[in-house]
């Protein structure tokens, strides 16, 4: 921990000479005078830290209060879409990690190396199924277009579209294929981390090198566990099934309103609805016809209408809703929910937060990563204990996050 | 530049030294308000820059010299810094938010006019399907403007009526004021003069060079203010303020419709000028924002979808009401929408026009014609 | 020079010159002891040059702007493309200057040097955050450069959507640079948080702490907590650009004036990260050069402290015309009038500071009165703005753009370069010429007034901001205005000509050249790489008392009565733990 520059041998032998004038150990940065300035330092740094990222997530906190506040039907309605199950065992599974994770710091001041080891890899293994049930709910909801308002293309009639299907909304096919595949492309990264895990504890194994043997044999768990995850996402996601056919039965009767309030002729067949205006370009109705509506238009009629309208609502107020429907009052705007620019603002509001959300925890593996190699190699004892207590705060704060998405996003219906 | 010096100290003794013409009632009440706090400034500023100097002087010893006092604070004397200034501050606030509420809320039986802000011009709608970029109001009767963005920011500023307000899209903006003077007209000699000479150098009439608009009128300018995009300093357009009701709503008649006696492609070419077509749609060939009208009718258009249609009457009406249908190769769909703007004798004429200044019109509709059968 | 010897009988005490050995600028050698050193001073010495060049750059795009100005239809760009690349020039300026410059340039170049010495510490707290800051820094400034060679940028420092989500030019590479920024901003801020709380050794209380010290704790309290917003407001506007997520675009039903309040809930405190550790350097600028203790040391302390936090209450006040209803409004101005009570407070000090002082006119001191002089014309003319009848008028004109350049320039700018005047014979061991420092003072405070002055009158005369292209009628206030950034200019070079030429021809600097009392002046200058050998004695900074003119080595030194000490004697054994 010594700077590139200045001699740290010269520094020692002085200190040598003056017989320790005070300790030094080899865990103490120069430029420390004690281990505990050295830990209250960290202590205090990661505190910071921690307050920087709350300030940093409650941006999107307030974005969510915001459009919540302006649209409530539509976080109602779309929450429908999430999996309480699911995010309900993440909740638990993160609750657990913390668990283990307190229990690490408590490992670490007691020097008990061996336990250290495990309750960090039982961390990790945690954050790994976390990610996994995520990539699940993921995958399903691109597959389904429940995606942000740009590319949102979710359609009652036709919840799981083709490739072909997909392309027909305008995506190109790689897209198409992305978004159709999406789970595989998920977990493509996981599969090759874990092969590569696989690799090295083999080779250690066979080079008979203990230290790595010991570091990658609680990797390979911890990679599997991301499978693990995957699977009982797997398994949850199909077994409620039924209870998205209720999602997309409320979904059927949003579209039902669309296509009897709307004047646009609908297609309507066996009974089942097909929305026609969900997406805001329309773009089945010919522009013939829409020219042939507008053959009579002088301009006057809607003119006259919409600066009546404007005169109402120019309060210089944010416009609620869809502003090419003035006339729309609050009951019409529910058969709205479903369409690209409000459902799909709270998927995007969705992605953003636990996207976030799951790059902090991608980041927390990281760490955990190189405190697991560092536990292996027994570097933390009573009196240098502070990464893993950094670390320790660090992950309770993701966790801490996680506890206030989940009521926010699954649980306002 | 001691000429430039100059010229500003001569102007300091007139009216508009620091302000533009006061044409509305707010500019009365803003610039009392401005002077105010520039002459409390002043007030505070001269002694303290005056004891800067003062004191590098009074004070100023050779290296080594003792300071000749090492008091290190006096509660009260900060004390009565620190809250004495705030009277004032309370004062100032207290002025402007009273002067702010009245620009707030709009009184009753205000005029209302619409105003469409885009990328770069502005449209004003005097109702009736009247449309016309320059602002025209009535001296002494207070104006509301409901104002609309088509795409981005802008920002409605009127320097002599000290007024100004966002344009945010996805929402309605208003502001209202009441002009107090009403703006000259020149004498038709003038007039008559000047029409012959934009005419003759076949110009775009020149606002800041005739100091009148081609009706005749003294004009107050009109800026936008929010950055906007590439020609964010060419958004800008006048304000007339006419002395009678008749003599304003003679002006609105005069723009209503197409004049009798003018054929629609001259009231097409007249168009282009007025409602902002030319901000984006050269007539020469020039690549702009969007693609150039010349020789457009008629003409096969790539369109960024890869298909490709022919330039009709059809085309170019859809075009004109839905802009982001068929977008040309090579160009951004960011023309705002003229639905509910533009009647259909003026898509008509606009169409006239248009096949007027392309050389395969006459082809091009044979084409059109075979294509058809 | 009667007034200044040295008292007969007393000791002098002073640490002399460095050997290279010691000397933290060559006590190792090679490039790459620089590129990963973890010396702060250093660190500092490297921000210093990438801070002056962003300054380079963008001062001279500066001078583009206002010599396209020159004319109304424009002077430097012809053609159809003329006001693109006006915009393109006035976007740049303002993201470089803000973002490159004006952020870092006190608190990261200074900052990182004096900090840890003033403190008596031997490093920040956390060394290597302290280079991966820097290298941040690098990695923001390598991403502005892209957007600059890709497709430029268009859209305002501000990037206000929805034309920031709708233009097709480089405001993803952009937006990404000014993220990184922000995190290098952050980590900054952090260290020096925790190097002020932790680091300090026995005998530096709080209040003993010099004003600069305060100022630079008060600006990373708003790094540590605003920065991370504008991180997030950078993230969801990239989020906008590339899914369309319909927060901040109203296409897809989003608000843009969300945008706007995220946008100034960071930027606004930011402002205070630029002008809140100019105070410091000035409040100790004025003190050491009046040789005089500071007026009201603990009004100014607490007072960067409520700047830092009421600074988090005004940042509406960007936005009085934007669509806020007019109770936010007016609350909003209310709060915008209580943060100027704290600032006036500073000048009053700094004021009584000079009265009955001993007062040198070096060049630090001419820099900091024409800070005095230009920063009160600033804040003054904030009052125009924050007062709402008034602001209808001013918003987005001229005299907003002279208003905060007065601040930014004639302030944190003009205070930075006093510091660096200041603190030079520290950072490099070498004393410069005081004619030409004096002369450059002059220059750039004569050519400032009249680059902006004339802006003021244009504004409140109703020209709009951002124009490539003006009536008439504004011509010759504009012209005035570019002759001032042409002198500006001038000065500048000749402030850069006077400090290069030290490095190669001036003296060897003594450990304290202008009397100062706080810790930095007590090691040698250049420091030892260790800075301290041992804790340092920590005393008054304000204390001029015991510091005496040494007019036969040209030099201040500390001087003590003689008092007879005890014989040094080892013990015979050593005392064991």
């Amino acid at each position: 921990m010594s700077t590139a520059q200045a001699d740290p041998v010269s520094d020692d032998a002085s200190h040598g000479e003056h017989g320790h004038d005070h300790d030094h150990p080899a865990f103490l940065a120069h430029h420390f005078d004690t281990p505990e300035q050295q830990f209250d330092s960290g202590k205090l740094g990661i505190w910071l830290f921690l307050v920087t990222e709350v300030l940093f997530f409650s941006g999107m906190f307030v974005a969510y209060a915001i459009f919540r506040n302006l649209r409530p039907d539509v976080f109602v309605g779309s929450s429908e879409f999430l999996n309480t199950k699911l995010g309900a065992i993440n909740t638990g599974v993160l609750l657990f990690s913390s668990l283990t994770m307190a229990w690490a710091v408590r490992c670490s001041q007691t020097g008990e190396h061996k336990k250290l080891t495990g309750m960090l890899a039982a961390t990790l293994s945690c954050s790994m199924v976390f990610l996994g049930v995520k990539a699940i709910e993921y995958s399903h909801k691109w597959g389904m277009g429940l995606l942000p308002a740009g590319t949102f293309f979710y359609d009652p009639a036709n919840p799981h579209p083709t490739t072909d299907q997909l392309e027909t909304l305008g995506f190109t096919s790689g897209t198409a294929f992305f978004l159709h595949n999406s789970l595989y492309f998920l977990c493509a990264p996981f599969l090759i981390v874990l092969l590569g895990v696989v690799a090295w504890l083999i080779l250690s194994i066979v080079k008979g090198n203990k230290f790595q043997t010991a570091c990658a044999m609680p990797l390979t768990i911890v990679c599997l566990s991301f499978f693990g995850g995957v699977g009982l996402g797997v398994i949850l996601e199909s077994g409620s099934e039924e209870g998205h056919g209720a999602a997309h039965d409320v979904a059927g009767h949003h579209g039902e309103g669309v296509a009897h309030s709307d004047a646009v002729p609908s297609v309507i067949d066996d009974g089942k609805v097909a929305a026609p205006a969900l997406n805001d370009d329309a773009s089945e109705t010919s522009v013939l016809e829409r020219l042939a509506t507008d053959s009579t238009n002088t301009g006057l009629m809607s003119d006259v209408a919409a600066r009546q309208a404007q005169a109402s609502v120019a309060s210089g107020a944010v416009v609620r809703g869809d502003d090419t429907n003035f006339e729309g009052g609050i009951s019409e705007a529910s058969a709205n929910v479903l369409t690209q620019r409000q459902a799909g603002k709270f998927f995007s509001i969705y992605y953003c937060m636990t996207g976030v959300h799951a790059i902090h925890i991608l980041g927390g593996i990281a760490v955990l990563v190189w405190l697991l190699i560092r536990s292996v190699r027994q570097d933390f004892n009573s009196r240098y204990f502070g990464p893993v207590d950094y670390v320790g705060l660090y992950w309770h704060l993701v966790d801490l996050i996680w506890i206030y998405l989940f009521p926010l996003l699954y649980l306002i219906r | 530049m001691f000429a430039n010096a100059m010229n500003l100290l001569g102007d300091l003794t007139e009216d508009y030294a620091f302000f533009p013409e006061k044409a509305s009632t707010f500019a009365q009440d803003n610039d009392w308000l401005f002077m105010f706090i520039t002459w409390t400034s002043v007030l505070f500023f001269v002694p303290i820059a005056g004891c800067l100097v003062w004191f590098s002087f009074k004070y100023g010893k050779p290296k080594g010299g003792k300071a000749e006092s090492d008091v290190s604070h006096n509660t009260p004397l900060e004390l009565a810094w620190s809250i004495l200034p705030s009277f004032v501050l309370v004062g100032m606030f207290v002025l402007g938010a009273k002067a702010y509420l009245d620009q707030r809320s709009v009184p009753d039986g205000a005029n209302e006019i619409g105003i469409q802000a885009f990328k770069w011009g502005w449209t004003v709608d005097y109702g009736g399907g009247v449309y016309h970029p320059e602002l025209h109001i009535l001296k002494d009767e207070p104006v509301k403007l409901s104002m609309r963005s088509s795409d981005v920011i802008h920002s409605l500023y009127i320097p002599a009526f000290r007024a100004k307000k966002d344009i945010v899209p996805g929402r309605y903006n208003y502001m209202w004021f009441k002009p107090t003077v009403a703006s000259e007209k020149v004498s038709d000699e003038e007039l008559a003069k000047a029409l012959k000479e934009t005419k003759d150098l076949g110009e775009e009439w020149n606002f800041d060079e005739r100091q009148f608009t081609p009706d005749g009128y003294r004009f107050y300018d009109l800026y936008c203010t929010e950055y906007c995009g590439t020609n964010h300093s060419e958004m800008q357009t006048v304000v007339v303020v006419h002395e009678t009701l008749e003599d304003l709503n003679a002006w609105i008649k005069k723009y209503s419709a197409r004049p009798d006696g003018t054929t629609p492609a001259e009231y097409g070419a007249l168009l282009y000028d007025r409602r902002g077509c030319k901000s984006c749609h050269s007539i020469d060939g020039t690549k702009m924002v969007g693609p150039s009208f010349q020789n457009l009718y008629g003409r096969q258009e790539a369109m960024v979808t890869g298909e490709s249609f022919l330039a009709d009457e059809n085309y170019i009406r859809e075009s004109i009401l839905y802009p982001k249908a068929k977008v040309v190769a090579g160009y951004q769909p960011v023309m705002p929408s003229y639905k509910g703007q533009l009647s259909d004798d003026d898509i008509y004429s606009i169409v006239e026009w248009m096949k007027s200044i392309s050389s395969n019109a006459a082809g091009g509709a044979e084409e059109a014609a075979k294509t058809e059968e | 020079m009667s007034s200044g010897s040295i008292p007969p009988g007393s000791v002098v005490k002073d640490p002399g010159f460095p050997t290279k050995q010691e000397n933290y600028l060559t006590n190792s050698k090679g490039i790459l002891s620089w590129m990963f050193t973890l010396d702060h001073k250093r660190i500092g010495v490297m921000y210093l040059v990438g801070v002056s060049l962003a300054f380079l750059f963008a001062g001279i795009l500066a001078l583009l702007i206002r010599y396209h100005l020159m004319e109304p239809d424009g002077k430097l760009f012809k053609g159809a493309n003329a006001n693109n690349m006006y915009n393109q020039l006035f976007t740049l300026h303002g993201a470089v200057m803000v973002f490159l410059f004006i952020i870092p340039s006190i608190p990261a170049a200074l900052g990182n040097f004096l900090v840890p010495v003033m403190l008596g510490a031997k490093d920040v707290a956390f060394p290597r955050l302290n280079l991966a800051s820097f290298y941040l820094w690098c990695a923001g400034a390598i991403f502005f450069v892209a957007a600059l060679f890709g497709t430029g940028l268009d859209t305002g420092w501000t990037f206000y959507t929805p034309y920031s989500t709708t233009t097709d030019t480089s405001v993803i590479a952009a937006t990404m640079g000014a993220f990184i920024l922000g995190f290098s901003s952050i980590f900054t801020g952090l260290n020096f948080i925790v190097t002020i709380n932790t680091m300090r050794p026995p005998g530096m209380t709080w209040f003993r702490m010099p004003l600069f010290l305060w100022a630079t704790y008060a600006t990373s309290i708003i790094q540590v907590l605003a920065t991370p917003v504008l991180g997030i407001t950078l993230l969801l506007l990239i989020a906008e650009r590339t899914l369309h997520i319909g927060i901040f675009d109203p296409e897809f039903n989003g608000d843009p004036v969300t945008y706007q309040h995220f946008f100034w809930f960071y930027s606004h405190p930011a402002v205070y990260i630029m002008i809140l550790p100019a105070f410091g350097i000035i409040s100790d600028l004025i003190a050491v050069h009046s040789h005089k203790r500071i007026f009201g040391y603990r009004f100014i302390a607490y007072s960067s402290i409520a700047i830092a936090l009421l600074g988090f209450l005004v940042w509406g006040h960007h936005m009085f015309t934007a669509g806020m209803s007019p109770m936010t409004t007016i609350i909003f101005s209310a709060l915008t009038f209580t943060v100027s009570v704290p600032s006036a407070i500073k000048v009053f000090n700094w004021l009584a500071t000079m009265y009955k002082g001993s007062i040198s006119l070096t060049t630090p001191m001419c820099f900091a009165l024409a800070f005095i002089f230009l920063f009160t014309i600033g804040g003054l003319t904030g009052l125009h703005l924050g007062t709402l009848a008034t602001d209808m008028h001013l918003h987005d004109t001229y005299f907003v753009v002279a208003h905060f350049h007065y601040v930014m320039v004639g302030g944190t700018l003009v205070a930075f370069l006093g510091g660096v005047f200041h603190w030079w014979p520290k950072m490099f061991g070498k004393m410069y010429s005081e004619a030409g420092g004096r002369l450059s003072s002059l220059i750039i405070f004569i050519g400032f007034n009249l680059t902006f002055l004339p802006q003021f009158v244009l504004g409140s005369r109703g020209m709009p901001r951002r124009y490539a292209t003006y009536d008439p009628e504004f011509a010759y206030l504009h012209q005035m205005s570019t002759y001032g950034a042409m002198l500006l200019g001038i000065g500048l070079l000749t402030a850069l000509v006077v400090l290069l030429h030290s490095l190669f021809r001036g003296k060897d600097a003594p450990a304290n050249p202008w009397g100062a009392a706080t810790l930095e002046w007590q090691c040698t200058s250049p420091p030892p790489f260790y800075n301290f050998e041992r804790a340092p004695v920590v005393g008054d900074p304000y204390d001029f008392s015991k510091i005496e003119w040494d007019s036969e080595n040209e030099r201040y030194v500390t001087v003590e009565p003689e008092r007879e000490t005890v014989p040094e004697e080892k013990p015979a054994i050593q005392p064991a733990h």
